[in-house]
């Protein structure tokens, strides 16, 4: 069985990010990337899937900039036997990437396709999903557990108020959550190996998927400063405020 | 708060800029080393010096290592996962012998990757330093069979090794060790004595340790021309090498220290049941002289402890300051608000004091970790020489400067943090106390000084140290012609320095036989002051590739900006040292050894 | 006209869908609301009952009883052709999970988690976890949303709207099967990572006062509980209930200082958090200095009246 693991290069997730002066996005020349950490959970759980037996091949593909290689070797080193970079230099919204995904997928036609639930630089919690519709394959997000065995996955997946049992019947998408695993360091030959494991690059075009973006982002701005120092008379005030100021109580 | 993040980009820059890493990579047996692994590699072992290492720095510090009834070493809570982390991860054996099982990296690449354990956990990466050295020990000097037996342990992690030369009464002089070794039928030696200041000579970590003991033959000529090398495993190990009897050694205390508290440093005693079983590494007699060539290696991993402190000091102190907020600004309109500390003139020079000197530091020990692989690997005779002449030289200076120099950014360190440096839970006063070490072991700085001013300048009559002058003059010369007024102004100050620096060669050279109480006096402002030059050479020749950079719109410009700016704080703040370090070089020590003893 | 996908539990409607109405109502054009679920009048009852809503769409079937993310997307797909502008759901686990299939199988851009509604096709949304807001535009035909509920107040009741019953989109036959469900009990979140956090200082005076005050209070928030380390060393909890800066760094939504003076430690590992109250007797506490909101008064009255000023969950 084959494991595709779609993985995202973004800003790492140490790095506070600025906005731009001009309010045109984030600031991102020159800072630390890596991949992104849903991502790397994904890689890890198909990792283990592969040392389970499950599954024989691991192929980790990563739709960007050429410095996306970077990001798939990080994947190799973990442990993922090949590695796909569909290279397109602008921005890519979810969409675009599902499809490319997609595209990606009809191609190699693995059983699973395991990718984190949101990249941290956009936050948008799509792209997993995404692929499922455009390939009307079954999908799991936000899993927490993950066993495969009889052309089944079953998924358990972290639920608002608890956690919820599926069984998906393969092919099938999952989108990984934080407590799924603990990815493993990339070991000092592991990352010496990843090397000389193949990575081959597509493009757009060639995979037949129009990138071309859906929204225009028209300002970015940062989020309203801290003014600390503000008394409440009474307990009824305070949550009042916490409910109707702050809107961090329902 | 501040918890460790490796420098990446800095390191990057000083790899693949200052030291080289690309004609390293041209060398026999180093083609691994492109920047791109390079780069993958560092990244990984940041993230494991950041995840797994420093977390358990403070822990280490405040439980430290004990040893139980039992005799066995408790270490602190975590210490044993980490290690086994550390082995698993293969990083044990990044610069060994492809031969016995390591990655066969360059040394520049493991200055950079040591750096960081030295930052994350000076304590923990102690284990892997003291292997490190025991495995140079065998693998240069023992029999085949002792190294098959052997040195695959070692260089996977699975045993550990120590360096057992000091004894009460044998520090720096080593020609004083008096524990005996006595030939038995078999070719084995029984070893008796103890030994002090080992190293993780006990631990919980592995199944073996493998013990590195300087003892005496019976029959062996007195002093330094008498002293052996054995092996003596904690297991004597069978042919297979399962660890097996249980040998007649033991740590009988551990030490109670100033810093580096999770390193259990023992006293080691040998034979008290009767001898303990040891094996002769390489020829009787002649231990002493392995350990010097050994030492060089283990002298380099302590620079780098300096460069590792000294750029964690930085960190935390950096930012501590962003994030305290005291008083106001000078300079900014009336009624500003209340500013962090580092926009404070005085803060800021302590920031750029600690920054530039740890910068300083890191170039020149790569530039010398890159020379070593040169040295090493050069396919051309006379091209390895000439780089093992330069290393012979740098070594006492990367050892020596950059541990003092840790020890004034460490408290520096402490000072910007002001009332709360002195608090241990902020973690500034950790550095300082762990730092303090460094100028001590393998060699105190005034050893290293002895061994500059005496074997390393004097011996040649100045040549090597010359020649090296020479190259710093040349890029003083090239800076100094430049219209930009920053390189400009880094180079006249350089090549003021470095002149200075070549009359007290002059000077030492002619004094250094007749005159050597006055000169060894001075040599540790000596040492001190080709430290400086040293550094103001490296970051001069940062910045002007930095600006070349800048010019040509290449790389990240706040980054590069800042590189010629730091140089220049350099120039300007830190190489007018070198004019007082001089006084004392050239003849200023008349007064320190004209009192006589009886008076202090 | 405008569909907001309910949230609900059949018998009743979630508040969830309350703040997505809210942000409903300012895309301009009717509201509906699509119920989908089974035995689900009584919810659709309550979405009836919203303030601004125009119609209730009540899809009722055994296999919405626990709907997948592969039939609610069926659903909302069945319904979506009859004139739908914006097809929104709040940003909820099941939100989440079902929009972008929506969005993907028809073929447009979803914006995910909005903050603000700036026009028709401009939404306001959040990015790297917050630390900006990116005003974006959606030329797609349709807009599909997701909406952060804690950035728009609940809808009111007192509402009536028409319920009409929809045809039901058959069963996805490749589709996931729910085969189990755990629903947490009142199991405490991590420190780390915990939307509300709620510590206690050397101000409650003993472990016995801490766990007394502060655990009914955590249990009404599903907050997770920390301490300063004044609170570890005097014994009143673990080492690993530290904040601050040699124990653990939080930045939850909410953070809830008592008893908490506000040394500099404390305040490095907690000070990013989106609002601070600081519950203290000492006015000139450092704490206050950083806090959204200080109350200044004896923690033992106060933690008892704040607790059951809060609904039990």
């Amino acid at each position: 069985m084959k494991i595709l693991v779609p993985i995202k290069r973004v800003v790492d997730f140490n790095v506070k990010v600025r906005v731009k002066p001009d309010g045109s996005g984030v600031d991102t020349a020159n800072v630390k990337m890596s991949m992104n950490p849903f991502d790397e959970i994904a890689v890890e759980e198909a990792v283990r899937l592969k040392e389970r037996g499950v599954a024989t091949e691991v192929v980790a593909v990563s739709c960007g900039v050429a410095a996306c290689q970077e990001t798939l070797r990080t994947a190799l080193a973990i442990g993922a036997d090949r590695a796909i970079l569909v290279q397109a230099d602008g921005e890519l919204e979810p969409l675009a990437v599902a499809k490319l995904v997609a595209a990606v997928a009809k191609k190699e036609a693995p059983q699973l396709v395991i990718l984190g639930k949101q990249a941290i630089d956009d936050d948008a919690n799509q792209v997993g999903q995404m692929v499922a519709a455009l390939l009307d394959w079954p999908q799991a997000t936000f899993a927490s557990k993950v066993e495969v065995a009889g052309g089944k996955a079953t998924v358990k997946r972290e639920v608002d108020g608890g956690l919820e049992t599926v069984e998906l019947e393969l092919p099938a998408v999952i989108t990984t959550d934080l407590r799924l695993n603990e990815p493993r360091y990339a070991t000092l030959p592991n990352i010496m190996k990843a090397k000389k494991k193949p990575l081959e690059t597509l493009d757009p075009a060639g995979l037949g998927v129009d990138v071309s973006p859906r929204l225009s982002t028209l300002k970015v701005a940062e989020p309203p400063a801290r003014k600390g120092g503000g008394k409440v008379a009474d307990v009824a005030e305070l949550v009042a405020k916490l409910r109707n100021e702050a809107k961090v109580l329902p | 708060m501040s918890s460790y993040r490796a420098p990446l980009e800095e390191m990057s820059f000083v790899l693949n800029e200052l030291a080289g890493l690309a004609g390293v990579a041209k060398l026999p047996g180093c083609g691994e080393a492109d920047p791109a692994t390079v780069a993958a590699i560092l990244e990984e072992a940041g993230k494991f010096a950041t995840d797994v290492l420093e977390p358990l720095n403070r822990t280490g510090d405040l439980r430290g290592a004990r040893l139980l009834e039992d005799g066995s070493m408790r270490m602190p809570p975590g210490f044993r996962d980490a290690y086994w982390k550390f082995v698993e991860g293969g990083w044990n054996g990044l610069a060994k012998n492809p031969e016995y099982g390591g990655q066969g990296l360059p040394e520049v690449v493991a200055a950079a990757v040591e750096e960081m354990w030295h930052a994350s956990n000076m304590a923990f990466d102690l284990c892997a330093m003291l292997t490190q050295g025991a495995i140079e020990a065998i693998e240069r000097n023992a029999s085949p069979e002792l190294k098959a037996l052997y040195l695959p342990k070692m260089v996977s992690g699975q045993w550990t090794g120590t360096m057992n030369l000091t004894e009460p009464q044998a520090g720096s002089d080593l020609a004083a060790v008096r524990t005996r070794a006595v030939p038995q039928p078999d070719g084995s030696y029984r070893i008796t004595g103890q030994k002090i200041f080992i190293t993780y000579g006990e631990h919980d970590y592995t199944e073996n340790i493998v013990h590195l003991v300087l003892a005496r033959l019976p029959d062996a000529p007195e002093g330094v021309k008498g002293i052996s090398l054995f092996v003596v495993p904690k297991f004597l190990p069978d042919a297979q090498g399962k660890p097996g009897a249980r040998n007649d050694l033991r740590c009988v205390s551990v030490e109670h220290k100033l810093g580096i508290h999770a390193s259990p440093t023992c006293v080691m005693s040998y034979g008290d049941g009767g001898g303990a079983t040891g094996f002769v590494v390489g020829e009787p007699n002649r231990g002493l002289e392995y350990m010097f060539v050994m030492m060089n290696l283990a002298r380099y991993s302590v620079g780098l402890e300096g460069v590792g402190i000294a750029e964690r000091a930085y960190q935390r102190a950096v930012a501590y300051a962003r994030e305290r907020v005291q008083g106001r600004a000078v300079g900014l309109e009336k009624g500003a608000k209340p500013a962090a500390i580092i926009e404070h003139p005085d803060v800021r020079r302590m920031l750029m004091t600690m920054r530039a000197q740890t910068e300083a530091i890191r170039a020149v020990a790569y530039v010398t970790g890159a020379a070593m692989d040169h040295a090493k690997r050069e396919p051309d005779a006379e091209a390895r020489k000439r780089h093992q002449a330069f290393v012979d030289l740098m070594i006492p200076i990367v050892k020596g400067h950059s541990t003092e120099v840790a020890q004034e950014v460490a408290s520096l360190g402490i000072q910007v943090h002001g009332g709360m440096g002195f608090i241990e839970e902020t973690g500034a006063a950790q550095h300082f106390r762990d730092a303090r070490i460094t100028t001590i072991y393998e060699g105190t700085t005034g050893i290293q000084a002895n061994d500059l001013v005496g074997r390393k300048t004097a011996r040649d009559g100045g040549a090597v140290a010359k020649s090296v002058v020479g190259e710093v003059a040349k890029v003083a010369r090239r800076l100094g012609g430049s219209g930009d007024s920053a390189l400009k102004a880094i180079g006249s100050r350089l090549a003021a320095a470095v002149a200075t620096l070549d009359r007290t060669i002059d000077w030492l050279v002619s004094n250094a036989g007749g005159n050597a109480r006055v000169a060894l006096a001075g040599s540790v402002a000596y040492l001190r002051m080709w430290g400086v030059v040293a550094g103001g050479w490296q970051l001069a020749r940062a910045a002007e590739i930095a600006a070349a950079k800048l010019a040509a719109r290449e790389g990240d410009a706040a980054f590069l900006q800042a590189k010629v700016t730091t140089a220049r704080f350099y120039a300007e703040a830190i190489l007018p040292w070198v004019d007082a370090h001089a006084a004392l070089a050239t003849g200023g020590g008349e007064a320190a050894v004209a009192l006589p003893a009886e008076r202090f | 006209m405008i569909l907001v996908l309910a949230e609900h539990d059949h018998a009743s409607i979630k508040s969830a869908t309350h703040h997505a109405v809210t942000a409903a109502a300012k895309l301009g054009g009717p509201v509906h609301v699509l119920v989908a679920g089974h035995d689900a009048a009584g919810a659709a009852k309550g979405a009836a009952s919203i303030a601004g809503v125009a119609k209730v769409l009540h899809a009722d079937a055994p296999h919405l009883a626990s709907p997948t993310a592969e039939n609610l997307a069926a659903q909302v797909l069945a319904v979506a052709p009859s004139g739908y502008t914006h097809l929104v759901a709040p940003a909820t686990g099941q939100g989440k999970n079902v929009m972008p299939r929506v969005a993907a199988k028809l073929d447009v851009a979803q914006v995910s988690e909005i903050t603000a509604v700036v026009s028709a096709d401009t939404f306001v949304r959040p990015i790297y976890a917050g630390n900006a807001f990116a005003t974006v535009r959606s030329g797609d035909r349709v807009k599909v949303l997701t909406v952060r509920g804690t950035a728009f107040d609940a809808a009111a009741g007192g509402g009536a709207a028409p319920v009409e019953a929809v045809p039901v989109a058959p069963a996805v036959t490749r589709g996931a099967v729910v085969t189990g469900q755990e629903l947490t009990k009142s199991e405490r979140p991590e420190l780390v990572g915990a939307r509300i956090v709620i510590s206690g200082g050397r101000g409650l005076g003993s472990g016995e006062n801490y766990r007394k005050l502060l655990e009914p209070l955590a249990d009404r928030l599903n907050a997770a509980l920390g301490a300063s380390r004044a609170a570890v060393d005097a014994g009143y909890v673990p080492n690993d209930y530290q904040v601050g800066q040699t124990g653990k760094i939080v930045a939850p939504e909410l953070y809830i200082a008592v008893g908490i003076s506000g040394a500099i430690q404390h305040l490095a590992g907690m000070k990013d958090s989106k609002v601070i109250v600081a519950i203290n007797k000492d006015a000139e506490a450092p704490i206050f200095q950083i806090a959204d909101y200080g109350l200044v008064g004896d923690l033992f009255e106060i933690l008892p009246a704040l607790t059951a000023a809060l609904p039990a969950r």
